[in-house]
């Protein structure tokens, strides 16, 4: 392959970085050229999409915006400690089964007959991933902090990330009518293994820079004013690199300018700041330090 | 005109070299995505990084690597700098511009404890068009790394950010993260005291990871004897079939821990740091007594998790396990029974006195475990004055632990 040949492919795919640069900016997610490209690439080559960072960084709003963008269903996998199979892919249900059976003995029919039925898609409860294999349209599956999950369930969804498939034992494999667009976020709460880091792209989203929060805060809270927000958006940078416990996250700069907004704060001093800094601050110690130091932070963001 | 899928080997093979891990699965993927994000200089640098770069710790390497090798190749017709006939790129003549960005890259491997600046680098490296000027930007650098205040010139850099905008921004906050797991693996063999100050700052959210690893531990452990009339209730869900089987919670486990740790000039930092994480995770046991150790024995303390130095050791001593050994062999009765975990951290080097290794034995019998945590390499276990394995023969597990990611996993095999 050429030089010149790729570049003939890509005119011959469908899905444009261009297209993908306008969808984020209609689904109004403000970004950076790398998240673009790792989000063009995930739908282009059909992978799941690994997403790194700190938390608050908008890992998760990343899965949110694609099915707004590709105006799509949002399956949602929340993992935590010991969730298993049955509660992320499949489970029998047992009470329908139960009924069922019950009901077909009253009727004097033989075990093959009852058997066939049992174990058909109608008892099958549809967890989250299977519900993504089989939806008859592409849907994002969003497996939100894959490394709070155990080990097993990791290499567990191997398959499913490798080829689009799960197999049930009662009923074989099942393939995926449509493969969905996959998006897992971790906060390295422990290392995921290099298999699963293998079939994944890798995307790694920092907070904002000073001057992608303000456009951040000013598109979604439309009212601020535009210096204040600057203002606020530095003022949040500086908080950040304090080393707190618990760093302030994009959500909370958004609340903390609407309480600005609201009290009618017209100038980002440090008495405003202090008045304000528990909706930006969670820890009390993060409160201390930076309640210290405000006039420093802000008369720096000045 | 090079043919991009050899030119793309070649990259993938450089950055082999430069230590980051690509697969075949993720050359593929490298191929298929540049021919749909196309050839311009930035998505395709995001598309190679995407596909190839799975750790954020090794994107340094790859935006230098590629800032040198792709510096001519905005102009595809310019290739006059690479040589048509340097097929294997790790030969040794495979052009000016390729062995001098490998090397580059791999000065760059080395432990390098002022992440914080070098991390802010490669941004303007990646974005310099050519391939010279990156390479000044080089030069510049050992100078900000031999500075001793490194934190105050990462405060300079991330005044300067304030300023420049976003980009900057990202690369600090994961410079520090990856600061952070840069020291975790690094062998407590190559620490100074520099490293050993960083590891201490770095301890902290160890010790919460540690934690949460015990933790989790302890409650999966829970299945004990069955409870009947539980499952008796949950049948009744289901028609009177015992398909969920309820047990009942198994007692708490008691875990007396006993620490011995040499903290004789070799494995002072490896001993120090483990006697700390554990007595961040002191709650999960019963029981934890610290001892540090040269040639007798000494309680170790602690002021805010952090050991201090008690007087009661000659500083100066050499290392006698055999002689501390008899000193809590003495003090069995009030120290070892059946719920101890006897963990020694050491590396056995007996200065050629004599073991008794019998001792050791006999203690073992007294403990629930004796596990012997050593963070030399395993090359040299055994060589010299070292006891190692007289020693391992008697214990119930010999662990290595030569980083902190390794004392970690290690000391949670104990809990």
């Amino acid at each position: 392959m050429t030089w010149g040949d790729a570049l003939a492919m890509l005119v011959a795919v469908d899905i444009t970085q261009e297209a993908v640069r306008a969808g984020l900016r209609g689904a109004n997610y403000i970004t950076n050229e790398r998240v673009e490209t790792a989000i063009f690439l995930a739908l282009a080559l059909e992978k799941p999409l690994l997403i790194e960072g700190p938390a608050g960084s908008g890992k998760t709003e990343v899965a949110k915006v694609l099915a707004e963008m590709l105006q799509t269903q949002l399956i949602r996998l929340q993992c935590y400690e010991g969730l298993d199979e049955a509660r992320a892919l499949y489970e029998w249900n047992y009470q329908k089964q139960l009924l069922r059976l019950q009901a077909d003995e009253h009727q004097g029919m033989r075990w093959e007959d009852i058997s066939e039925h049992l174990f058909s898609r109608e008892y099958l409860l549809e967890r989250p991933l299977l519900k993504a294999i089989s939806a008859p349209r592409k849907v994002v599956l969003l497996i939100d902090e894959i490394d709070k999950a155990d080990e097993e369930f990791e290499a567990f969804l191997l398959e499913l990330l490798s080829d689009f498939q799960v197999t049930v034992p009662e009923l074989g494999t099942l393939r995926a009518i449509e493969i969905p667009v996959v998006v897992l976020t971790s906060n390295r709460a422990r290392e995921l293994s290099e298999a699963l880091r293998r079939r994944c792209l890798h995307l790694f989203i920092d907070f904002p820079g000073a001057e992608q929060e303000r456009r951040i805060v000013q598109l979604k809270v439309p009212g601020l004013d535009e210096r204040l927000a600057t203002e606020a958006a530095r003022f949040v940078g500086a908080v950040r690199r304090q080393g707190l416990k618990k760093p302030p996250s994009i959500a909370e700069t958004l609340d903390w300018a609407r309480a600005l907004q609201r009290l009618g704060i017209k100038e980002l001093n440090s008495d405003a700041i202090k008045s304000t800094l528990g909706v930006l601050l969670k820890h009390e110690d993060d409160r201390a330090k930076v309640e210290s130091k405000a006039g420093a932070l802000s008369g720096r963001s000045r | 005109m090079t043919n991009l899928r050899d030119e793309l080997l070649r990259f993938v093979n450089q950055l082999r070299g430069a230590g980051v891990r690509v697969s075949i699965a993720e050359t593929l993927d490298a191929m298929h995505a540049i021919s749909a994000a196309g050839l311009e200089r930035a998505p395709m640098r995001e598309a190679l990084a995407t596909t190839l770069i799975k750790d954020e710790d090794d994107r340094h390497s790859f935006d230098e690597l590629f800032a040198t090798f792709f510096a001519g190749a905005r102009n595809p017709t310019d290739d006059g700098r690479r040589k048509p006939g340097s097929e294997s790129s790790i030969a040794p003549g495979a052009g000016r511009i390729e062995s001098e960005s490998i090397r580059s890259v791999r000065k760059d491997k080395k432990p390098a404890p002022s992440a914080v600046c070098a991390k802010t680098e490669p941004r303007e490296e990646a974005e310099s068009k050519s391939a010279p000027e990156s390479e000044e930007s080089r030069e510049g650098e050992p100078e900000r790394e031999d500075a001793t205040g490194a934190e105050d010139r990462a405060d300079d850099t991330r005044e300067e950010s304030n300023e420049s905008g976003q980009e900057r921004d990202g690369a600090i906050s994961s410079g520090q993260d990856a600061r952070r797991r840069k020291i975790e693996r690094t062998p407590f063999e190559r620490y100074s005291d520099k490293e050993f100050d960083e590891a201490r700052d770095a301890l902290a959210p160890i010790a919460r990871r540690f934690r949460v690893r015990v933790s989790r531990r302890l409650r999966m452990a829970k299945a004990g004897r069955l409870d009947f009339r539980r499952t008796i209730r949950a049948s009744i869900q289901r028609g009177g079939a015992l398909s969920d089987l309820r047990f009942r919670a198994r007692r708490p486990r008691h875990i007396d821990l006993v620490i011995l740790a040499d903290i004789s000039g070799s494995v002072r930092y490896s001993s120090t740091l483990m006697l700390e994480l554990i007595a961040g995770a002191g709650d999960f046991f019963r029981r934890v007594r610290s001892f540090v150790f040269i040639d007798r024995l000494a309680e170790a303390d602690f002021e805010q998790n952090h050991l201090i130095m008690t007087p009661a050791l000659d500083m100066y001593a050499r290392s006698d396990f055999g002689r501390v050994l008899s000193e809590l062999w003495e003090r069995r009765g009030a120290l070892l029974n059946r719920a101890t975990v006897l963990v020694i951290m050491g590396d056995g080097r007996n200065n050629r006195r004599p073991a008794r290794a019998d001792l050791l034995r006999e203690i073992g019998r007294l403990c629930r475990a004796v596990i012997w945590l050593i963070p030399e390499e395993r090359e040299r276990w055994g060589t010299g004055d070292s006891a190692i394995f007289q020693y391992a023969r008697e214990v119930s597990a010999l662990v290595p632990s030569r980083d902190l990611r390794e004392l970690e996993g290690a000391l949670s095999k104990v809990a």
